[in-house]
């Protein structure tokens, strides 16, 4: 199994020039010659494709979308497929903060009340996933359930908390020029690459999502596992939730289902960040940066088409095409790893 | 019972595919897509073209998908999330990102009129369907092909069984019921949006699993769709009736889904702490007089 060896090669920590030959070679190229082929595109045909504003734009739009699918990636390398709850987990999460701001407490315990929530919802969904439960069911449900409690407390109204509220920096502040939510991608982005790679935790994940049988004989069980990468992937919706409701000083439960993106729907922009750059969805393969690097894609062929007057119809679909492009290479690549075998 | 008609559909093509051990996330995008073609052609082309062609491109999605999923050897939640966005966005190019209108409003009025005292079309329709692919998923060799792959997927593999022909079956029809039901919610209501009718993939999956399906697949039928459809249906009136936002809709189907699941899991882990149980004292009454045999043996 291909899978099995690109364990085996994180195990036994081949360079990472030696495994990007091995095992990443043919999509590295798809993924590198796919952004160039955008990018000279982009350059040759949109005006002001190529300017330091129109760079951080894109860097921007990506970092939202970014930082739920880092936090996702963890679910996936994990080999729990992905959590349809993304984006309610943010709706119950933006609605409890907007509510916490709105009522007078601080943006720091409004903030961890609200990480407080995530945690709980976070480590239930992983508590049914790792017992045995399907992953897409459980979060399925979970969605409705998390929606209702969110519409259900904010009595589906927009909840609005007064400007100088403590959170500015994190919504509109920029610190050298870049805005604060771009940093804080750029942080998330490094940090969890480094969690990947370089601690147990991140070999872990790795193992469990690559083999579960071989986890669970060596003591990992996938019943823990699911719970941290749960809480992980809802810290980051959390956090999502909070820098955009930072942002707009309001919340509302439809703000990451309708008004979010050309899209309409956040949950699947995320799981279609994870796909482009190149994860597996079984899980065991793939990593956190070119989960970024997708996020960074995506944003690109999308300013560009806004750059060339698009509207929301050709967007949606450019980014289906590349979901569906991705998961057809992925299959192909593999299938052609396990004919050599 | 005047909305059992696309929540059954639904609530049978979720069945389906989770029979064969597999799911179909793209269920509501193909169904939104049948939505807005069919009520942007019945204006030029007549209701019946519009809705036979509607139902044909459906149908369509739903056969190549399950080629796809069958030749790529990936599992269905994978290619439909993708297809879940791209029929989205083909939907969005067909609407021209308006909501769509009809303008000849005696089609909606044909769909709801009753005409046996208390059916109206698309509940006969939904009936019909229900019996046909009940005949055919226990009858034909074809439904037990597809009960073959969803329960043991590797043995039916090696005891000859063509992955292509039940995957693309069990798409088709999922595919021909999403179809069936965006024509139905676009006819009756007049309107179609191309980022509505998300919902219907949690009532569906809900009417699935109260239906008696296992998320392990191979198990369930067409009967206990209908039984989980009808209890949905009769939690949704019942709610309306209370006057209920629409949200605490989501809220109560979220939870149940939750318990289902919850009892499913639970009824499984059970299952196997007894065998493991029964092993152990298998093992035990076998070596029982063994042990006893040296602990009092020769000295």
């Amino acid at each position: 199994m291909s899978n099995s060896l690109i364990a085996n090669a994180r195990v036994t920590g081949l360079g990472f020039v030696d495994r990007l030959v091995r095992d990443y070679s043919a999509l590295v190229v798809c993924l590198i010659g796919l952004f160039l082929v955008v990018f000279i595109v982009g350059m040759a045909t949109a005006p002001n494709f190529l300017t330091i504003f129109n760079f951080k734009t894109i860097i921007r739009d990506a970092a939202l979308v970014g930082i739920m699918a880092i936090g996702l990636t963890f679910v996936t390398l994990s080999g729990n497929f992905f959590l349809l709850s993304m984006k309610e987990t943010a709706a119950l999460c933006i609605i409890c903060f907007a509510t916490s701001m709105s009522s007078g407490y601080g943006f720091e315990i409004s903030f961890l009340l609200t990480m407080g929530v995530a945690i709980i919802a976070g480590a239930a969904q992983g508590a049914l996933i790792g017992l045995g439960g399907n992953p897409i069911v459980v979060t399925l449900g979970a969605a409705g359930l998390l929606f209702g409690l969110g519409s259900w407390w904010s009595d589906n109204l927009v909840v609005s908390f007064r400007r100088p509220h403590g959170a500015e920096w994190l919504g509109t502040g920029s610190f050298l020029g870049l805005p604060n939510i771009t940093i804080a991608f750029i942080l998330i982005a490094i940090s969890a690459e480094c969690v990947l790679r370089y601690t147990n935790f991140g070999r872990q994940v790795y193992l469990i999502g690559a083999n579960r049988a071989a986890g669970k004989a060596t003591g990992h069980e996938n019943f823990s596992m699911a719970i941290k990468v749960c809480i992980i992937a809802s810290i980051c919706s959390a956090f999502v939730a909070i820098a955009f409701s930072a942002q707009v000083s309001s919340a509302h439960v439809n703000y990451f289902s309708s008004e979010f993106g050309s899209s309409g729907d956040m949950t699947i922009m995320v799981i279609a960040t994870v796909m482009v750059g190149g994860n597996s969805i079984m899980g065991g393969f793939g990593s956190t940066l070119r989960t970024s690097l997708g996020a960074i894609f995506i944003s690109t062929v999308d300013n560009m088409m806004v750059l060339h007057g698009f509207n929301s119809g050709p967007r949606v679909l450019a980014v289906g095409l590349m979901i569906v492009f991705s998961i057809i290479v992925f299959a192909l690549v593999r299938r052609g790893s396990r004919a050599q075998e | 019972m005047e909305r059992f008609a696309v929540l059954g559909l639904v609530g049978l093509a979720l069945t389906l595919c989770i029979i064969a051990g597999e799911i179909d996330l793209s269920i509501g995008s193909n169904a939104a897509l049948a939505a807005v073609i069919v009520v942007r052609f019945t204006d030029s082309l007549g209701a019946v073209t519009a809705l036979l062609i509607a139902v044909a491109i459906s149908t369509t999605i739903g056969i190549i998908q399950g080629y796809f999923i069958a030749y790529l050897r990936v599992r269905a939640i994978v290619l439909t999330v993708g297809t879940l966005m791209l029929l989205r966005g083909v939907a969005l190019f067909a609407a021209e990102e308006k909501t769509v209108m009809l303008t000849d409003f005696r089609v909606p009025d044909f769909i709801t009129t009753k005409m046996f005292g208390y059916f109206s079309p698309a509940s006969i329709l939904v009936i019909f369907m229900f019996i046909l692919v009940g005949i055919f998923m226990n009858y034909t060799r074809f439904g037990r092909e597809i009960y073959a792959i969803g329960g043991a997927r590797k043995e039916a593999l090696a005891a000859g069984v063509n992955l292509k022909r039940p995957m693309i079956i069990v798409f088709a029809i999922s595919g021909l019921c999403a179809g069936l039901g965006g024509v139905i919610i676009g006819l009756r209501s007049g309107t179609a949006q191309a980022l509505g009718l998300q919902y219907l993939l949690l009532a569906g999956t809900v009417a699935a699993f109260i239906g008696g399906v296992s998320i392990l697949g191979g198990k369930g039928g067409v009967i206990g769709a209908a039984i989980g459809t009808l209890t949905v249906n009769f939690l949704n009136t019942g709610l309306v009736f209370n006057v209920t936002p629409a949200f605490m809709v989501q809220l109560y189907l979220g939870v149940l889904l939750m318990v289902v699941i919850m009892f499913q899991t639970g009824s499984r882990i059970f299952d196997e702490n007894q065998r493991r149980r029964q092993i152990i004292s298998d093992v035990d009454a076998r070596r029982g007089p063994l042990l006893a045999r040296r602990q009092t043996g020769p000295p």
